[in-house]
């Protein structure tokens, strides 16, 4: 049968028991029997091609961009854990068949089983690292969903969990380690890796690729440090812990090092690593094991210490120790699989699992205590059966192995563990069965229905007969040990025999029978001792541990992001200064190839003023007129230093802008307290000075560095000066580039300055008829008013000024294509003539007295503008294009019209609209309801004169 | 021609019409009574315009003289985006109907948004990067604070604005230095004059440029605004923030870096790989300790967009389609998850702590099982489709001789992993908690069983994507 197909069975077969339960669980059972059944008789045709040396394979390309391919191979190797798992899993379906009960839902158990099974084939199989790890986390899945299949026990919920934490993280610890792998050999096929011995040892990721793989293999195969979850995942229905437990599951991880043996084992990390870890896997199992009352948790310690053991096997890195180890995978699987399904039948006869309250059971229960017996020696290692054959082989393999320097530790460790694992065989026994009968079983013990005997009987057959006649497992063993080996060394030339003659192993192992029997006698005070002694549990480590770890990220985010703004605003502005540093270091300044400009007097005053007007402003920030008036210094400096540095044209725009920003904020101050709150500590005011001066220095220093060594590029500037006049009959390089050059682009700035300016129009708009606008008007006032809201002199003074002005804003305007000036700043300086009206004489005057909205003249801006661009088609240009010409009107002079003068009227028009509309958004908000404003051209506060009148 | 330059960038100018044309309608007609109609045509536009991408496989063309590419990498995005968004739109309808969220503009927000996405993906030049980048990121800081009566959402979209604003301002910056630097804005003139040893001044534009678009693409250290936004805002604008936005910022980047710095991969892997080994980090290890699972989402997309940068660090064609597949596949198992979170709800009124997930397996097997499939793949483990994303990925950084990179990220997928697992632990076990309600949009639950079901059926043959991105990436990297 194809290796595809025994795969796939089992996958595909996981549909049946949910369909078929449906039709009875008798019908679920035969599906799922025979859907495994199938695949093990696949498995078995290949049987004899693999004796007889032969590999088969199944290659498929799936995603061979990724190196990932269905390629599938069957070794000896392969073909052992294939066969047990295939093998114990027909023997679990009929066990587990006859111990569900009626209330548990046998089809979704089944199914995830039959996938577990496909998983676990899958692993075996895979001649594709990739392909092995998909296998590998589908284990974790579908363990996770058989061990929580009981959902109501709260203890399983623990157990799955925790199961599914290790292993799956350690499962994705593995993705790493194999990737390395891969990267190294430079393909993903198992076998082509398996053949790059020396390549892989010598590269230098050999280590993580190690560390990360063992990981996976130690959180999969219950290893110390991670051996705790197996026993908390045995609150599961017991099939599935035989299942999992003995011969599959844990198993994976432990295959996975023998598959990896040849290209990982025999360096020193491995050694040291594989070997102590094995030991003390094993003796710290068994140590528990001994105490453990509950059977299944005895039988899981034992587990782990079995793991222990085989791992600790092929950790030496010898020939003779990969025998050893695959031989007693073989028993191990045998042995315990019967003993779990004999915990499960007492279980199930007695209603309890917990040895306190059993005892004599083999007056009452014959079969099962025949079954438990032979079981349970194998386990202890005594003569006769097969766990005692590579107990011997192992301990032998302790003798030989130096660890840390030291030749007899290993010896003495084994026999320790050898010592506690007969100890809690012995218990297992004698607690459960011999003794008295009692009269306090919870329920009425007695045998079994065949079902549930079948199959752990069935397992006894290998357990005799491989501990009476070793010598029949022989060939098969050395043919998987030899790949295991993969022809790195030569197999050793001992044979797997009962008797080897008097050597250590065998007084080793004397010592442990008889040392456990003595431990086993002095259980009663050990036992208090053991309750009474203060000892880590490895679980409560684990749940203290990654709650800590929980609550430190937990704590870790919510500092990092605790909702301030402040706090994103400096991590923002040190992520940039750190990723500027990062470029100032790899790049290379072309040095300073500039000379430094002279500092004049003027220069340095206004250099210093500006300093000092900026630490002023930082200095009392907090009281808002003061900070406006700073920055109107400010602006000012500015704008000097532009025309300092001969940009009148900046000067004036900077300029008029500031003036109308002013205002507008000095409205804007009307609304709002004179001085902002504090709200921040000193120690987060200095963190933000560090954070703000560090910022602000490098900035500094890039400036200075870009200014000091100049553009390698020509500066734009070259070009429209020289093409100003020719192109765009402007002198004024500025205006020309702003109504010609770049026309299309103040032509959406206008657009765009237009729209904000109906935005804030119609949120005043939502604002004038709401709360806010109330709360506004009725709020207290800190200090007295002024009693005088419309000063005589300042009336009768901007009432003068305002002819002045606005001639001032037209001689701006028609000088703008030539020199300095233009719509914009003439619409700025219009529109500050305007304001001073506004705020002189009041808003109900001045409403009044304007005709046009200014929504209109925003438009009228926006119109003229496109109508000017729109203009040019006629002449058969694109849009936009301007023209110029010279006329002579006597008696006036020459004079040059451009179709720019249009646009820039769009400008203008659009800036005094947008600016007033702005400004008539703010008096709306503030003006304050039933104020009657004054009738008369120049007049004072109507509400002034009644107050005085009546005072 | 302009004619010719019009057809190609037809796809964006059909959105942006239809969605003038949808808003002018809407306001003088029936405003708000538009909205379900326009939520459903919008995506329908949405697959028809993707489905027209599709079938149009022409070769690479430029239009308005190189500032507008469409090539197989612009399209493989757009196609990634509309599809997303049309997703997205459709599984917000009812939800936002029926907490009276549903404003017509809404739908029409997210269509400038796609086509400022558009544009980015397609852009050829730092002005029409910053166009598209611009028309997107105004479109979304409006629909994050779209519950305008909640303070969080109001905050949100604040928070977002600012921070976003700083970004934009740094990547003008950038740009402007760029441009001093070579002398042009066009990709293929800055490829052009970027020598080996590039300026001093041409370096601070290039990694200001990263610093802005990674702010885009919540890369951490500029993800500030992430968990804030994710939670503020309305689940179904979450929803939309984690799936077509994302895919454009990283195609944007990915277009900005190979197509104009090409030349220089040296100096802008390290920065993103640092990038990427950040975000990889933080967010895996912040997302533990969240409670809210949209919260948590967002912690779960800064780490997933540190695996996409790892493509991108890689330098390479094969990282480039890394990417994307990484991409792709991220942004179909959001919709999955934000489907299942949009369903989340006790008497009616939305929920997003995680702990009242506990024993929804009880209830509600099949979601359950879907929800699992779902939170397996977001971590990356096989054999659902999520993990050959970061398989790629890892893949990509591998060959470009990142061991170090790719190490770190399988270390961070396996702290990542805990925070998934969790979740499907709290539906499966977990003690009994008051329940959710059931399930009452057959909507929502079609769309987290088809996202499930694509995430173990992808495993044939990740639905023929593979050979899709190669070429895309072939069309940028060359």
């Amino acid at each position: 049968m194809s290796l595809f197909i025994i795969v796939a069975l089992p996958f595909l077969g996981a549909l049946l028991p949910g369909l078929f339960i449906r039709a009875g669980r008798q019908a679920c059972f035969v599906a799922t029997f025979t859907v495994s059944a199938l695949a093990f008789i696949g498995l078995m045709t290949h049987l004899p091609a693999v004796l007889g040396g032969q590999v088969a394979t199944a290659r498929l390309d799936w995603l061979p961009d990724l190196g990932l391919n269905l390629n599938l191979f069957l070794d000896p190797l392969g073909f052992m854990f294939a066969a047990l798992i295939l093998g114990i899993g027909l023997l679990i379906i009929i066990y587990a068949r006859w111990y569900l009960s009626r209330d548990d839902n046998m089809g979704e158990f089944f199914s995830y089983l039959l996938l577990f099974q496909g998983a676990m084939v899958g692993i075996v199989l895979s001649d594709n690292i990739l392909m092995l790890l998909v296998f590998w986390e589908l284990t974790s899945l579908s363990s996770f969903l058989l061990i929580g299949f009981w959902k109501h026990l709260p203890a399983g919920r623990q157990g799955a969990r925790m199961a599914l934490t290790v292993t799956g993280m350690g499962g994705l610890a593995m993705i790493g380690g194999m990737l390395i792998l891969g990267q190294i050999v430079g393909s993903y096929d198992l076998t082509v890796i398996l053949e790059n011995r020396e390549l892989i040892q010598a590269s230098p990721l050999y280590l993580p690729a190690l560390l990360l793989i063992l990981t996976g293999c130690f959180t999969k195969s219950a290893q110390f440090p991670f051996h705790f979850w197996l026993p908390h995942a045995m609150s599961a229905p017991t099939p599935v812990s035989a299942y999992l437990h003995s011969a599959t599951m844990v198993k994976a991880g432990l295959f996975l090092m023998a598959r990896m043996w040849p290209v990982l084992s025999g360096t020193d990390v491995w050694v040291t690593l594989v070997c102590s870890v094995g030991l003390i896997t094993m003796v710290l199992g068994a140590f528990i094991a001994f105490f453990k009352n509950d059977l299944k948790a005895l039988l899981a310690f034992s587990t782990v210490s079995h793991l222990g053991l085989i791992c600790f096997l092929l950790g030496t890195g010898t020939t003779f120790g990969a025998m050893a180890a695959v031989f007693h995978i073989l028993n191990h699987a045998s042995f315990k699989a019967a003993l779990f399904m004999v915990a499960g039948i007492v279980d199930h006869g007695v209603h309890t699992r917990d040895m306190r309250k059993l005892g004599g059971l083999r007056h009452v229960m014959p079969l099962t205590f025949v079954l438990a017996t032979l079981a349970g020696l194998s386990m202890a290692g005594i003569p006769l059966l097969n766990g005692f054959i590579s107990k011997e082989m192992m301990l032998e393999e302790a003798v030989h192995t130096t660890l840390f320097g030291s030749p007899l530790l290993v010896a003495v460790v084994a026999t320790i563990g050898a010592l506690f694992s007969a100890a809690y065989s012995f218990r297992f026994i004698s607690h459960t069965f011999l003794g008295a009968e009692r009269d306090d079983y919870p329920a009425h013990p007695h045998d079994p229905k065949a079902g549930l005997w079948f199959s752990p009987a069935l397992l006894m057959i290998p357990v005799i007969a491989l501990g009476v006649a070793p010598f029949m497992a022989e060939p098969f063993v050395r043919l998987v040990t030899e790949a295991v080996v993969g022809g790195v060394a030569e197999l050793p030339e001992e044979h797997l025999a009962l008797w080897h003659g008097f050597k250590p192993a065998l007084f080793m192992s004397m010592i442990a029978v008889v040392g456990g029997l003595i431990w086993l006698a002095l259980f009663s005070p050990l036992s208090r001792m053991w309750e009474s002694a203060p000892r880590p549990e490895a679980k409560d480590i684990f749940d203290t541990l990654i709650k800590a770890l929980a609550n430190g990220a937990g704590r870790f985010s919510r500092t990092l992001h605790d909702g301030s703004f402040t706090r994103y605003a400096a991590i923002f502005t040190l992520a940039v200064v750190a990723v500027g540093t990062h470029a100032w270091s790899t790049g290379t300044a072309g040095g300073a190839t500039r000379d430094m400009l002279r500092v004049t007097p003027i220069a340095a005053m206004l250099w210093g003023m500006l300093i000092a007007a900026t630490c002023f402003l930082v200095f009392y920030h907090r009281n808002r007129l003061a900070v406006l008036i700073l920055m109107g210094i400010i602006g000012l400096i500015v704008s000097v230093s532009f025309n300092y540095f001969s940009a009148p044209d900046l000067a004036l725009t900077q300029i008029s802008v500031e003036v109308v920003t002013i205002i507008l904020l000095l409205l804007a101050l009307n609304f709002l307290p004179n001085r902002s709150p504090k709200e921040s500590t000193p120690i987060r005011r200095t963190r933000d000075a560090v954070i703000a001066l560090i910022g602000g220095a490098a900035v500094a220093g890039l400036v200075w560095t870009i200014l000091m060594s100049g553009f390698p590029l020509a500066s734009i500037s070259e070009y429209h000066l020289a093409n100003s006049y020719k192109g765009g009959g402007g002198d004024n390089v500025v205006n020309v580039i702003l109504v010609d050059f770049r026309g299309y682009d103040t032509f959406g700035e206008i657009i765009v300055l237009g729209i904000a300016a109906l935005v804030i129009y119609a949120l005043t708009e939502a604002l004038l008829n709401g709360p806010v606008r109330a709360k506004l008007l009725n709020r207290d006032f800190e200090e007295a008013r002024a009693g005088d809201a419309h000063p005589l002199m300042m009336v009768v003074l901007t009432r003068v000024m305002m002819p002045v002005v606005l001639m001032v804003g037209v001689y701006i305007f028609l000088r703008g294509h030539n020199e300095p000036g233009g719509g914009f700043v003439a619409g700025l300086v219009v529109a500050i003539a305007v304001v001073m009206q506004y705020m002189a004489s009041g808003f109900a005057w001045a409403e009044k007295r304007q005709r046009y909205p200014y929504h209109g003249i925003i438009g009228a801006g926006v119109l003229c503008a496109g109508l000017t661009g729109i203009g040019s088609w006629f002449a058969g240009e694109p849009f936009l294009t301007s023209a110029f010409g010279y006329f002579r009107i006597p008696p006036m002079q020459e004079f040059e019209l451009a179709t720019a003068m249009g646009f820039d009227l769009g400008v203008f028009l659009s800036v005094v609209g947008a600016v007033m509309l702005l400004l008539e958004s703010f008096f709306r908000l503030g003006r304050r309801a039933g104020t009657e404003d004054s009738e008369y051209a120049i007049d004072i506060d109507p509400s002034r004169t009644s107050t005085a009148e009546e005072g | 021609m302009i004619s010719a330059d019009i057809q190609i960038v037809l796809p964006e100018i059909a959105l942006a019409v239809y969605a003038i044309t949808a808003l002018l309608a809407a306001v003088y007609t029936v405003k708000d009574g538009a909205a379900s109609l326009l939520v459903w045509l919008t995506s329908g536009i949405f697959v028809l315009v993707a489905a027209w991408l599709m079938t149009n496989g022409a070769d690479a063309q430029t239009a308005f003289d190189g500032m507008f590419v469409a090539d197989s990498f612009s399209r493989f995005a757009k196609v990634t985006i509309l599809l997303s968004a049309a997703a997205v739109l459709v599984m917000s309808e009812q939800y936002m109907v029926a907490r009276n969220l549903l404003r017509f503009e809404y739908p029409l927000l997210v269509v400038f948004a796609v086509v400022g996405m558009m544009v980015m993906v397609s852009a050829g030049d730092l002005m029409s990067l910053y166009m598209g980048l611009e028309l997107q990121s105004l479109s979304l800081y409006v629909v994050a604070s779209l519950r305008r009566d909640s303070v969080k959402s109001t905050e949100a979209g604040l928070k977002y604005f600012v921070l976003g604003a700083l970004s934009s301002g740094l990547l003008l910056y950038g740009a402007s230095l760029t441009y001093g630097f070579t002398g042009t804005t066009l990709f293929s003139g800055i490829m052009a004059g970027v020598q080996d040893q590039p300026s001093l001044g041409l370096l601070f534009g290039l990694v200001f440029l990263i610093s802005g678009l990674a702010f885009k693409v919540s890369a951490a250290p500029f993800h500030m605004w992430t968990p804030d936004v994710y939670e503020g805002s309305p689940t179904p604008i979450t929803a939309f923030f984690a799936t077509a936005p994302k895919v454009a910022a990283m195609a944007l980047f990915a277009r900005l870096m190979f197509d104009a710095f090409g030349g220089i991969t040296g100096d802008w892997q390290q920065i993103i790989a640092f990038l990427s080994v950040i975000s990889m980090f933080l967010g895996s290890i912040a997302a533990i300790g969240q409670r809210d699972i949209k919260r948590l989402m967002a912690y779960s997309s800064i780490a997933h967009m540190g695996y996409a940068l790892m493509g991108l660090a890689a330098g390479t064609a094969l990282g480039v389609q890394a990417m994307l597949i990484y991409m792709a596949i991220y942004v179909t198992m959001n919709i999955g998850t934000f489907a299942f979170i949009l369903g989340m709800q006790r008497d009616g009124r939305p929920v997003t702590d995680i702990q009242s997930l506990k024993m929804y397996a009880k209830d509600q097997p099949t979601r359950a099982l879907a929800m699992l499939v779902l939170m397996f793949s977001l971590a990356g483990v096989p054999p659902m489709v999520g993990f050959f994303g970061k398989l790629y990925v890892l893949r990509a950084a591998y060959d470009a001789g990142l061991a170090w990179l790719a190490v770190a990220g399988v270390v961070a997928s396996v702290i990542g992993a805990y925070y998934y697992l969790r979740i499907v632990y709290y539906m499966y076990f977990g003690e009994e908690t008051e329940k959710l309600d059931a399930p009452s949009q057959p909507i929502l639950g079609a769309f987290l069983i088809a996202s499930a079901l694509i995430m173990v059926v992808g495993v044939v043959n990740l639905f023929g994507v593979e050979p899709i991105a190669a070429a895309a990436a072939a069309a940028l990297v060359n």
